[in-house]
């Protein structure tokens, strides 16, 4: 679990782009780690969460993952 | 089978909940209405109030002068919101375009949906609804709400949002309309805490269920859709909150195929009810309606003279399937010919009933998408037997999940998964065989195409020798 959480934060950190769709820190996840299933990613990225390192973005219609305090602030 | 909660539930305790008095609801006139002027000036807008329909610009009135009229230490948020709002929509319709900037992180702790973050992109002009975030409320299978319960809800949003709510939205949810961001933790709190309800979904995860009325009051129902709608919501709280699908997903149930929540086009996997035996017939009854002792449509229609009610023009000649005549007197009917469409039981519910032997039909794939257009769940499973706790559809649920997160793209639909892999291969993951159920006709269906291991004793074909006559 905890490599699953490292290869996602390092994937956020030197992405260039701020906001993530669920299979970016999937594809990001097994590049690094080839066995791990979608579900396992998926966890950890809902520890992440709960522990207020990467946070929800949501449009509404579609929700994408972020770090927290990169790029985008919490009201826009 | 009497209802048992998941979770033991407290009793609310309505005296200590509600946040206002009956005089501070209802505290202006219809005369101060008529009088009252909203502090932007509004002539589109104020074209929807025309004409025979019920308007949402004459209701958000209301609720401005409403707010206009309670203590300003009474609401959370400005009162001026629903103005605000109202004058906000007049300048889109000046500019020809929106001032809603879409999404945000917002939302409430450890949830990836429920709330849907939006804001004024002209705040200097229309402070007041800066924030106008929206909440999704989860609400109970088929809706059904006490007076109190109700009350309860609308006070809690009038003190910490704007007052305005659909009722429901077409997901199904309660849907809270505008709040500033602060607020969204406390309401959350009071929902979840006090009122004992959840928030819906919204975004990439499982949309908030949804059911038809069923066995609660309609005799047609041929599962328990309540029950079912609630199971599975819970078993996958996960999916609901925690997002990781390429996009939305949603189920809804339907008791029969009279399809009251329109599971057949609004759901990614709908579940509608049907039986694989006889509909059943008493015979008297059909007499009854042919003499005109019983109204037809269960008295529907009476409000104009029909005349007399014609069996054959207004049953057997509709029968899409043409499965049905009279003979000797008695009504007949091929029941392997029908598709259960409902409408002979529409007709004659006294006379006619769904079949003992219930079930479900599965179908997937619906969506409303805006480029290509609309599309109907298409017929996969034709019937299964559906008993709590449920571990057949789960199962099924979980194959469909495992490989649309597998193959799907950001941002698509089941339906349109299957359509750029084809049937064959959906079929294949979920482990059923083509069925001629699954096919209405040839052409405006997906043909199958058969592999060579498919086929008793397989084919042999040279292509060689295929390509020597033919030329590509
Ligand atoms: C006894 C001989 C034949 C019978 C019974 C027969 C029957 C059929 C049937 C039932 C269909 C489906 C109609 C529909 O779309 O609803 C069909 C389609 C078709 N048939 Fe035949 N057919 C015969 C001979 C032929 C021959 C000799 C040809 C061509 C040389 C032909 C070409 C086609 C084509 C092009 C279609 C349309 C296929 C499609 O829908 O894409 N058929 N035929
Ligand atoms: C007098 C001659 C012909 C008549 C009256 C005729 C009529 C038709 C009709 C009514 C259809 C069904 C259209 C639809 O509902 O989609 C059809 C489809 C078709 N015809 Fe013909 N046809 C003729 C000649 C031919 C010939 C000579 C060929 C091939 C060399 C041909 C190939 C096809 C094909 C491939 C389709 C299927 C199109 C599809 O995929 O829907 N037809 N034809
Ligand atoms: S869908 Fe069928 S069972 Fe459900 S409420 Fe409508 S008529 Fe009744
Ligand atoms: S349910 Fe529909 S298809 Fe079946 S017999 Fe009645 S009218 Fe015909």
């Amino acid at each position: 679990m905890e490599d699953i959480k490292k290869a996602i934060i390092e994937f956020a950190e030197s992405s260039k782009k701020t906001k993530f769709y669920f299979k970016d820190l999937e594809k990001a996840v097994q590049k690094t780690l080839p066995d791990v299933k979608a579900r396992q990613i998926k966890k950890a990225a809902t520890e992440l969460i709960n522990e207020g390192k990467l946070i929800y973005f949501s449009t509404g219609s579609t929700t994408m993952y972020g770090l927290k305090g990169r790029g985008v602030t919490e009201d826009h | 089978m009497a209802f048992e909660p998941r979770e033991p539930q407290k009793e609310l305790k309505y005296d200590e909940l509600r946040i206002y008095t009956d005089e501070e609801l209802n505290n202006y006139t219809e005369e101060e209405l008529k009088n009252f002027k909203i502090k932007h000036d509004i002539p589109d807008v104020e074209e929807l109030e025309k004409g025979p329909w019920p308007s949402f610009v004459a209701d958000a009135k209301r609720e401005a002068l409403h707010r206009q009229k309670l203590p300003e230490d009474r609401m959370m948020i400005a009162r001026e919101c629903v103005e605000d709002l109202l004058g906000q929509l007049q300048l889109s319709f000046d500019d020809g375009e929106t001032h809603w900037k879409h999404g945000g992180i917002v939302g409430v702790f450890g949830y990836g949906g429920g709330v849907i973050g939006r804001y004024s992109d002209v705040p200097e002009k229309y402070p007041s609804i800066a924030h106008f975030h929206t909440m999704r409320v989860n609400q109970p299978a088929s809706k059904f709400y006490n007076t109190d319960y109700l009350r309860s809800i609308c006070d809690l949003w009038e003190y910490r949002g704007s007052g305005l709510m659909n009722m429901h939205g077409s997901t199904g949810d309660i849907i809270f309309l505008g709040t500033f961001t602060e607020q969204l933790e406390p309401i959350f709190y009071e929902l979840t805490h006090v009122l004992q309800q959840d928030l819906g979904g919204s975004g990439s995860n499982l949309r908030t269920p949804s059911c038809c009325v069923g066995r609660a009051r309609c005799e047609w129902a041929c599962f328990d859709t309540q029950d079912m709608c609630y199971e599975l919501t819970h078993y996958y709280q996960d999916e609901l909150h925690r997002p990781a699908f390429p996009y939305k997903f949603k189920f809804k149930f339907d008791g029969c195929p009279n399809c009251c929540v329109a599971s057949i086009a609004r759901a990614d996997m709908s579940f509608i009810g049907t039986w694989r035996d006889e509909i059943r017939i008493d015979q008297e009854a059909v007499q009854a309606y042919i003499n005109g002792e019983i109204a037809p449509n269960g008295g529907a229609h009476a409000g104009k003279d029909w005349g007399k009610f014609d069996i054959q023009k207004e049953v057997i000649d509709l029968c899409p399937t043409k499965c049905m005549r009279m003979e000797d007197g008695k009504l007949v009917i091929d029941n392997k010919e029908c598709t259960r469409c409902m409408h002979c039981i529409n007709v004659m519910p006294q006379a006619l009933r769904p079949g003992t032997d219930t079930g479900v039909s599965i179908l997937f794939g619906a969506k409303a998408p805006i480029l290509e257009g609309a599309q109907m769940s298409m017929l996969t499973i034709p019937f299964m037997k559906v008993e709590p706790p449920y571990d057949n559809v789960k199962e099924l649920i979980e194959k469909v999940w495992d490989w649309w997160m597998e193959e799907g793209k950001n941002r698509e639909r089941l339906g349109e998964l299957i359509q750029r892999y084809g049937v064959p291969k959906f079929l294949e993951v979920i482990e059923v065989p083509p069925m001629p159920q699954m096919v209405k006709e040839p052409r405006s269906n997906p043909y199958i195409f058969w592999k060579e291991e498919d086929v008793p004793g397989g084919w042999q074909r040279d292509i060689k020798d295929y390509r020597a006559k033919h030329k590509r």
